[in-house]
């Protein structure tokens, strides 16, 4: 074969890639949201002559480009391997897998943010909950496992729990990091799994000084699958699915949860939202500022006043067994002042705040 | 607008390709102006016009200068478009320079104006230069037609961030230029390496500094390995920038001459700056340097031709003081260098010669990199042990291991191994044929790959952008 057809190739190679991702693009309908990485996509962006002339016009077409390539996420994929397999990178992204099991590194601690969640809770704590009986919980993200052996950084833990111990006031602080390991979390997703988390809750209830433990009752374990964990498609790479697995039985399948925000009742358990965005969201609907869990079958008639984040919604079930009623509060869709507004906190026996690592680094989304 | 993003790859160029290939040649510098207006304003809206201001002056004063009745007349010309063209250059990009040292220096309090700096202006203002200055000394002729003068300065292939390409070089190929199938296969090929150079090497060597900035805790090897990974990174960044400048231009069917020569392999800061940004170091040497008298003077004129050069290099990459001291810093090694150091590091294994170059090179980019000079001397002292910080931890070790192979990768590629490995297989017959075969496949792998990661990742900055 003469140059002059090998150069006809690459020329033709070149135009065939630009010309046809060109056109794919421009007629391709737009995707609205990314499932792979749980995220709303873009949309092209309204015209205007302020826009245009400050250049956001041009910088948010740039990342409507981005968000509404064709194959997005099989070119996700294969920058992955690239970066993984081809370049010997440990990470892809801050994440890394060992034996299937993915882990976001979240480092470095911030301290300011600690300081804030510190300061956060004190604010609550001065706002609303003087007087009663108030303890708080860290729970560790998977990089704190699993970063040691693997050789990637992990933050401080250590100054994390100073930091709080030492500027939070009138909390008592209990120890979860003891209790869990990396077995207790989901492989492709950075929850922990309620199946295995009931000696958590024990560890909680006792830690609050609540005599009733969840590891005295009996549940029945239902499962769902295929479970693609949020950071399965985070870490582009084709890791197989899990169950997902939920702990139900007569006292759970009779409680009522109620949501403040749509002002709807609905059952512990939305299995629908298992086919949603997050699978997660089985657990007391996902993400909600504020939410009751009613348990008429309750043996006791104390309540709970329980500041979570997404954690909060798979343990909350476990301990309901030990109140009547348990107030979830969110507080990064819900400001502190509001509270007052919504919660009888003089109702209230026992307080706990129960926020992961990831948050607590991230706290200034804390209302 | 950056050749590594979507817009342009999957839109811009394919788009303008297009329509340049089927507009008739008389047309063709009209086309490559107005899409290189537009991929100006896509990522400069307004200053656009200040571009537009500056090809108007260059050609309006060229024509001045053309007409005038006496060399008194014609020098009047020459000096007020080189005031326009330096004054523009001056006033957006050193302005906050000059009134913050005003200020300190005599303890006054003006309050600069709040402006950002052009994208490319000291690129394309040096190209005006170029122009202004060889007319005026008669070395080209006047350009009478104002799109040919305006697709040679606003040409989008060279536009933002070099090569500098002086107007005699493609003074023919504005008028008249032919388009074969090999110069655009070769263009979309060195286009396309260039492309992998910038978004695979450069970019993820970015990360380390990323990595760096925000570690917890820093270490003396992390230190060594942040200054490393932005020495290779600056050279990958740039020269895959000339690369595609280089590619696009002969699909264009212009030839611009090379910007880099594989500038690590060198072995005197001497030869490194014959290999590193070419086209800048020989318009210093042309336009500033000889006219001074070059090295055909005094010692002590020649020692003041040499600073003044270096100071100037220095400023130009940017309106602070490190850039400065850089300029200078290198102005030292060459004056030691034409002194005693060539005679010493010629009797010097070759390998020995160029472990003396490189440290220099990355001390160089450790002063060129920081935010000032506080933080370079922090950076410097980090280096050499002087922090309170351990020699090597368990961030600094991940990182290591991270990036190892980017960076052997990227060591490799900075010298011309490949280079000779692929002459070395085209003496061979079956290597010749293996070799043709590949270079599609490679090129349409790189290129997908390119893809990915800009798809992927937002971690996407030019360095040269903001000179």
């Amino acid at each position: 074969m003469n140059k002059n057809i090998l150069n006809i190739i690459m020329i033709g190679c070149f135009v065939l890639i630009t010309f046809g991702f060109m056109f794919v693009n421009v007629f391709k309908p737009n995707a609205d949201f990314s499932f792979a990485e749980r995220r709303k996509l873009l949309s092209a962006p309204q015209f205007s002559g302020t826009t245009l002339l400050n250049g956001k016009y041009f910088d948010d077409y740039e990342k409507y480009f981005l968000d509404q390539f064709i194959f997005r996420d099989n070119f996700r994929g294969f920058t992955a391997f690239t970066k993984l397999f081809l370049l010997n990178q440990q990470d892809y992204n801050d994440i890394y897998a060992v034996d299937g099991n993915i882990c976001k590194i979240e480092y470095p601690l911030s301290e300011k943010a600690i300081l804030n969640a510190a300061q956060k809770l004190n604010q609550v704590y001065d706002l609303y909950l003087q007087g009663l009986n108030v303890n708080y919980a860290v729970i560790p993200d998977k990089n704190y496992f699993m970063g040691p052996s693997y050789g990637a950084p992990t933050m401080d833990y250590g100054k994390l729990l100073d930091i709080l111990q030492s500027d939070i006031r009138n909390i008592q602080y209990i120890d979860l990091f003891s209790g869990l390991s990396i077995n207790d979390y989901y492989k492709t997703d950075i929850h922990w799994s309620q199946d295995k988390i009931i000696g958590v809750a024990d560890i909680l209830m006792a830690g609050i000084g609540n005599s009733i433990l969840p590891s005295d009752f009996g549940y029945t374990i239902k499962e769902l699958a295929p479970f693609y964990g949020s950071l399965h498609g985070q870490a582009a790479l084709n890791l197989p699915a899990e169950t997902l697995f939920y702990l139900t039985n007569a006292m759970l399948e009779e409680a009522v949860v109620f949501d403040y925000e749509t002002m709807k009742k609905s059952s512990i358990y939305v299995t629908d939202l298992f086919e949603g965005i997050d699978p997660y969201d089985v657990f007391l609907s996902g993400a909600k500022a504020l939410l009751t869990i009613e348990n008429p079958n309750a043996t006791t008639d104390k309540e709970l006043i329980l500041f979570r984040d997404s954690f909060g919604s798979s343990i909350a079930p476990l301990l309901a067994c030990g109140y009547s009623k348990i107030t979830l509060v969110d507080l990064r869709y819900i400001t502190t002042d509001l509270l007052g507004n919504y919660i009888d906190f003089s109702a209230a026996d026992d307080v706990l705040f129960l926020y992961s690592t990831q948050i607590l680094n991230n706290s200034f989304m804390l209302r | 607008m950056l050749f590594s993003s979507i817009s342009f790859l999957y839109y811009f160029l394919p788009a303008v390709l297009g329509i340049y290939f089927i507009t008739p040649a008389k047309y063709k510098n009209l086309v490559l102006l107005l899409a290189s207006l537009f991929f100006y304003f896509y990522g400069e809206p307004i200053y656009s016009l200040l571009m537009v201001f500056s090809i108007a002056s260059a050609y309006l004063h060229g024509l001045w200068m053309d007409k005038a009745p006496t060399q008194r007349h014609k020098k009047i010309a020459f000096i007020s478009s080189v005031s326009f063209s330096v004054g523009a250059l001056l006033f957006f990009k050193y302005h906050l320079f000059f009134v913050n040292n005003f200020n300190s220096l005599f303890g006054t309090s003006i309050v600069p104006l709040k402006l950002l700096l052009p994208i490319g202006i000291s690129f394309y203002t040096f190209q005006i230069l170029s122009y202004l200055i060889d007319l005026y000394f008669g070395r080209i002729k006047v350009q009478k037609n104002p799109i040919n003068l305006a697709t040679y300065v606003a040409m989008f292939p060279q536009l933002i961030a070099g090569p500098i390409v002086r107007y005699s070089t493609i003074e023919a190929g504005l008028a008249h230029r032919t388009h074969s199938i090999p110069d655009i296969a070769y263009g979309i090929n060195r286009f396309v390496i260039g492309l992998a150079k910038k978004v695979i090497l450069a970019n993820t060597l970015g990360e380390i500094g990323v990595l760096f900035n925000g570690a917890d805790e820093k270490s003396v090897l992390f230190f060594w390995m942040a200054a490393i990974a932005f020495t290779l990174q600056i050279y990958f960044d740039f020269s895959g920038y000339s690369d595609m400048a280089i590619g696009l231009g002969r699909v264009f069917g212009f030839k611009f001459l090379e910007n880099f020569n594989y500038p690590y392999i060198s072995k005197s800061v001497t030869e490194f700056w014959r290999r590193w940004h070419i086209s800048l170091g020989s318009w210093f040497r042309d336009y500033i340097y000889i006219p001074m008298g070059g090295n055909r003077v005094s010692l002590l004129k020649w020692g003041r031709n040499i600073f003044v050069v270096w100071f100037l290099t220095g400023f130009w990459h940017g309106a602070e003081w490190n850039f400065v001291v850089w300029g200078l810093y290198f102005a030292v090694f060459l004056v030691l260098e034409k002194f005693f150091l060539n005679k010493l590091l010629g009797k010097l294994p070759g390998a020995i010669a160029h472990f003396y170059l490189l440290p220099v090179v990355i001390i160089g980019f450790v002063i060129f990199n920081a935010d000032g000079m506080g933080e370079a001397l922090i950076n410097l002292k980090g280096m050499f042990g002087l922090l309170n910080v351990p020699f090597a931890n368990t961030e600094t070790i991940y990182y290591l291991k991270s990036y190892g192979f980017v960076f052997i990768l990227a060591a490799i590629a900075a010298t011309p191994l490949f280079k000779k490995i692929a002459e070395k297989l085209k003496s061979y017959t079956f290597g010749e044929k293996t070799l043709s075969f590949s270079k599609p496949v490679i090129m349409v792998v790189l290129l997908l790959m390119c893809t990915g990661f800009l798809i992927d990742g937002s971690f996407n900055p030019f360095i040269y952008f903001r000179f």
